[in-house]
């Protein structure tokens, strides 16, 4: 039994330390770096699988760095939402691949510079899978910086001016969060005495002063709020996720945004299980700033020619989505939401990942400039074709178990209008993909040499049509994500008498 | 009795196949039509080996897997989803001829025919859907499949078509997905196995707006007043995609949804003891007259058939609003009894386009003289339509009046009356022209269109006529509807 924990510590110091070393293994050459990079990612996906399969068998468990005893310790616990690790090495493993040839095509940076690319690229895997197993609220704060800090580097690593002032915005914005998050972190240090969650929730319940408690769960919604480009704290995310390289606009998209998500809620948990707030309002606020989101960001879409800036914007959406599952805190609303963390990161990487492939092959970046190319371009185009058919939800892809759920869950909290308000939302998003698939097959190409490029190389198809695959059946197969998501969404709601 | 059998989930999956090896090795003709072909007829035969065990009352049931708890994909072909099946395949392979003979020419055939395919195997999944949300997957996948081929011609006409035809069936498939939300919120099922899952113990207001989301999505593609506009638009399509549309899988898919809301989802007693269906009643009657009004003036030949075929699909709606067994008969069997004279009609149009260039109804002077098979089916269709006995439409047509006495809605036989003098009003002349005016040239020799275009044509002809006269088509059945009404009235 012990010595399944210790894959546990493994999967959060292997990228870590591989990040350290990824410079110094390729003093000699720079082609080393991404195969120790793919090494370090190989090792810390089996130590993921190992801990998902436990958790699967045996339900959540820790892990005690030390042998301390939690309230003096660090914890590290696994639980059901700890099991989007699969993701994070999974898509952390193919942006890996996929910048093989990607970061080689950037023309502004320096080529000595790219094994520094890859060691940020690890440290943010890293500080994602420190962040989703760790049980300790200090810890929490520590990984949500390393990655942070890395996610802002890696936006400005194209060396371009705009890639300069869109990772400054990010950062500002950024910043602020990080703050709030560690205020509020000493906030409830300061009520308790503690910074293990499970620890905090229960001292919390007899806290002398509520007021203190309830600035602290405001200040880290909102910071969570910002890493989650939440509206009306969004303003970050379309500059920093279209501007980024394609497979870290994955990444980021993909991935760190939800690590706002997954913060919410693990506080939600420190909140209801304490019982001293009542959560209702807040609920409220949230769902209706995902509803918000949703419209927005769909809306912000269709006026998009930029490819990228499409989908980060679509990004927005689907963030709403999933706040909006969450604030309605009912049990389908609350899988459905949850699904959706892990769907739409396989989704937005497909889509990121086929926008790189175009813009790699063809060196445009626009609607117009890319008519035409599912021609030239067949595997990319379906690609993204089939990633665009999930966003919008069509059964039986991927994107459809939220909708289906969420609304579900809308009608289960008795506020009906939210469940129309997000599938007639979603056919807003439908607007400007269908666009998207206008341009690429039906529209004469605006530059003729277009229908002459190749196919991306395997490197970077590989890693697209693996996703596009995945976006396909994860739909059929929503019994894998459901059976980690429905104990968990059970166990967030049971203090509530949910 | 139920049969666990694999074809319910083979027939879809067999025309999937084939669909995509269209796409893969379509650029060489011979294998594209090799595929195309084997994906209609495979289809057909899968679905015709369940024939004898339909008639005899079998039930084949598959489950696929649930991919959440109590959602899930399965299929179940029922008598009304055979009959759906049986006649929707049928003409697939037909239009399938004639689309290959259409296309000879046209760029971008390897999309167009996967596509084409992929909409033969979304058709039949359709019929055979034993859940509302199977039902809902293919109906969307049909949306989608479609979309290519409504803008095939790549004009900025068709792109608006298109546009039009998404923005109208995406919204009724969203009210669709809300509905079928409500219903598993207000029963924990999505079966479409039973004869009704809602009850009345589910308050009032929800039933109604469960009704008013389910019916008002699937009327969209049904075509029913006010939500036809997509339709005539959707004729800039080439001939074979318009006659997929207004015949076999698009229209049909939103009637075929209708029947299976009223019979399966709510049930005839449930909908008797709130009277949702009087309303509905009510505007599919108004469709069946203002469509054809609208008809008599469309001089764009397709456009004129277009809008009978808005009035024509409300039969259907009417049949099933009506809550009689008869009128119930009526509205199934007005699936083939549409189907085979309008597509007979649409093939008549796209040959002559093909042979002559000409679209509209006053350039047709004599054309019968030059192309005397293809004018003589339309008339047969014609016929249909204007109900005369021997005819399939004349069966509907009896069958939807006995339907109305029985239910005592004496207005549906006014309808019935006024609609047929409107049908005849504008397909009498449109006959007239082609027969009894003489062409505008002295050359009067025949020159008709080529046997690929002109087989399937006479073909469905044919069928209209066999359709009026026997009850028992191979093929074809009539029982099969009375099966299906048996079942839903517990009879």
């Amino acid at each position: 039994m012990y010595d399944w924990a210790h894959w546990l510590p493994l999967a959060i110091l292997t990228p870590l330390l591989g990040a350290v070393l990824t410079p110094v293994v390729s003093l000699r050459s720079r082609h080393v770096a991404v195969w120790w990079s793919l090494g370090v990612m190989t090792v810390t996906s089996v130590a993921a699988a190992m801990l998902i399969i436990r958790v699967a068998l045996e339900g959540p468990f820790s892990y005690l760095p030390g042998g301390w005893e939690p309230p003096y310790g660090i914890e590290l616990r696994f639980d059901e939402f700890s099991a989007s690790v699969s993701v994070i090495v999974l898509i952390g493993w193919l942006a890996v691949l996929y910048s093989l040839r990607y970061t080689e095509w950037l023309r502004e940076v320096p080529k000595q510079r790219i094994p520094y690319y890859y060691s940020l690229l690890l440290l943010n895997l890293g500080g994602m899978i420190g962040f989703v197993v760790t049980g300790d609220l200090f810890n929490l704060f520590v990984f949500l910086e390393i990655l942070s800090l890395s996610s802002y580097a890696l936006v400005a690593f194209s060396g371009e001016h705009i890639a300069e002032m869109a990772a400054f915005k990010y950062l500002l914005m950024g910043a602020i969060s990080s703050l709030l998050v560690l205020f509020s972190i000493a906030i409830l240090f300061g009520l308790t005495g503690s910074l293990n969650m499970a620890d905090v929730a229960t001292r919390l319940s007899s806290a002398e002063s509520v007021a203190p408690a309830a600035l602290a769960l405001g200040m880290l919604t909102v910071g969570f709020m910002v890493k989650a480009a939440l509206f009306p704290v969004h303003i970050w995310l379309p500059d920093a996720h279209s501007i980024a390289p394609s497979p870290i606009s994955a990444v980021l998209s993909g991935l760190v945004v939800k690590i706002g998500i997954l913060g919410m809620i693990r506080i939600y948990q420190i909140y209801n299980t304490a019982g001293v707030i009542d959560m209702h309002w807040l609920n409220h606020v949230l769902v209706w700033l995902g509803a918000i989101s949703i419209v927005m960001g769909a809306f912000f879409a269709i006026f998009q020619d930029d490819i990228k800036l499409m989908l980060a914007y679509s990004t927005i959406s689907n963030i709403g989505y999933i706040v909006m599952g969450l604030g309605l805190s009912t049990n389908f609303s609350i899988i459905g939401g949850s699904v959706h963390v892990f769907n739409h990161a396989l989704i937005k990487a497909t889509l990121f990942f086929a926008a790189g492939c175009l813009i790699y092959r063809t060196g445009y970046r626009t609607l117009t400039d890319l008519r035409g190319v599912g021609h030239s371009m067949p595997l990319t185009s379906i690609a993204i074709s089939i990633g665009a058919i999930s966003i919008v939800g069509i059964p039986p892809t991927a994107g459809f178990l939220c909708k289906w759920y969420i609304t579900l869950g809308a009608f289960e909290a008795e506020q009906p209008f939210f469940g129309f308000a997000l599938i007639f939302g979603a056919l807003f998003i439908f607007i400007y993909y269908i666009r998207m698939v206008n341009a690429f097959y039906f529209q004469a190409p605006t530059h003729p040499e277009i229908l002459e490029v190749k196919e991306a190389p395997a490197s970077m198809l590989f890693p697209t049509l693996f996703l596009a695959g995945l976006c396909l059946v994860m739909g059929i197969l929503g019994r894998i994500p459901l059976a980690f998501i429905e104990p968990a969404a059970q166990r967030l709601l049971a203090p509530l008498g949910g | 009795m139920e049969v666990y059998d694999i074809r319910p989930i083979l027939a879809p999956t067999i025309s999937l196949v084939c669909a995509g090896m269209v796409f893969l090795v379509g650029r060489n003709k011979h294998w594209r039509r090799f595929w195309m072909l084997s994906a209609a007829v495979l289809k057909l035969v899968v679905v015709m080996s369940m024939l004898p065990g339909s008639l005899r009352g079998i039930v084949y049931v598959f489950d696929m897997i649930d991919f959440t708890p109590g959602i899930g994909i399965g299929f179940r072909a029922d008598a009304l989803g055979m009959f759906f099946a049986v006649v929707s395949s049928t003409l697939w392979l037909f239009t399938t001829i004639y689309a290959i003979g259409y296309m000879k020419g046209e760029g971008q055939r390897v999309r167009f025919f996967g596509f084409f395919a992929l909409c033969v195997s979304t058709t039949v999944g359709l019929a055979f859907a034993e859940n509302l949300l199977t039902f809902f997957i293919f109906y969307e996948m049909l949306t989608i499949c479609t979309y290519p081929l409504v803008i095939h011609d790549e004009t900025p006409e068709a792109f608006r078509a298109g546009r039009k035809y998404l923005t109208y069936t995406l919204i009724g498939g969203a009210c669709i997905l809300v509905g079928a939300v409500m219903v598993f919120d207000a029963t924990g099922t999505l079966s479409l196995s039973q004869p009704g899952i809602l009850s009345t113990d589910i308050s009032y207001n929800t039933l109604a707006l469960i009704f008013a989301l389910l019916i008002g999505g699937f009327s969209v593609k049904a075509a029913v007043m006010p939500l036809h506009g997509w339709l005539p638009s959707a004729m800039v399509a080439p001939t074979p995609v318009t006659a997929l549309l207004h015949a076999v899988a698009v229209v049909k898919a939103g009637a075929f949804g209708i029947l299976r809301t009223i019979y399966n989802v709510f049930g005839v007693d449930v909908l008797e003891d709130v009277g949702f269906t009087i309303p509905l009643a009510a505007i599919a009657g108004f469709t069946i007259i203002a469509a054809s009004l609208v008809a008599i003036f469309q001089d764009n030949f397709k456009r004129r058939l277009a809008f009978s075929t808005i009035s024509q699909l409300s039969y259907i709606v009417l049949g099933a609003a009506l809550l009689t067994p008869f009128a119930a008969t009526a509205a199934i069997v007005h699936i083939a009894n549409q189907a085979f004279p309008k597509i007979t009609m649409f093939f008549v149009a796209g040959a002559i386009q093909r042979k002559t260039g000409k679209t509209t109804v006053h350039e047709l002077a004599g054309i019968g003289y030059r192309m005397p098979w293809t004018m003589g089916a339309f008339s047969v269709a014609a016929m249909s339509f204007i109900g005369m006995p021997l005819f399939a439409g004349f069966i509907t047509k009896w069958y939807l009046s006995l339907g109305a006495l029985e239910s005592a809605d004496y207005w549906v036989l006014i309808v019935m009356v006024v609609s047929s003098m409107l049908n005849a009003a504008y397909f009498l002349p449109i006959i007239y022209l082609a027969f009894f005016k003489a062409p505008p040239g002295t050359e009067m020799h025949v020159d008709e269109a080529p046997p690929t275009l002109l087989v399937p044509i006479l073909i469905c002809a044919a069928y209209v006529i066999i359709l009026g006269t026997t009850a028992q088509v191979p093929g074809m059945p009539f029982s099969l509807a009375e099966a299906a009404v048996h079942f839903v009235f517990g009879l």
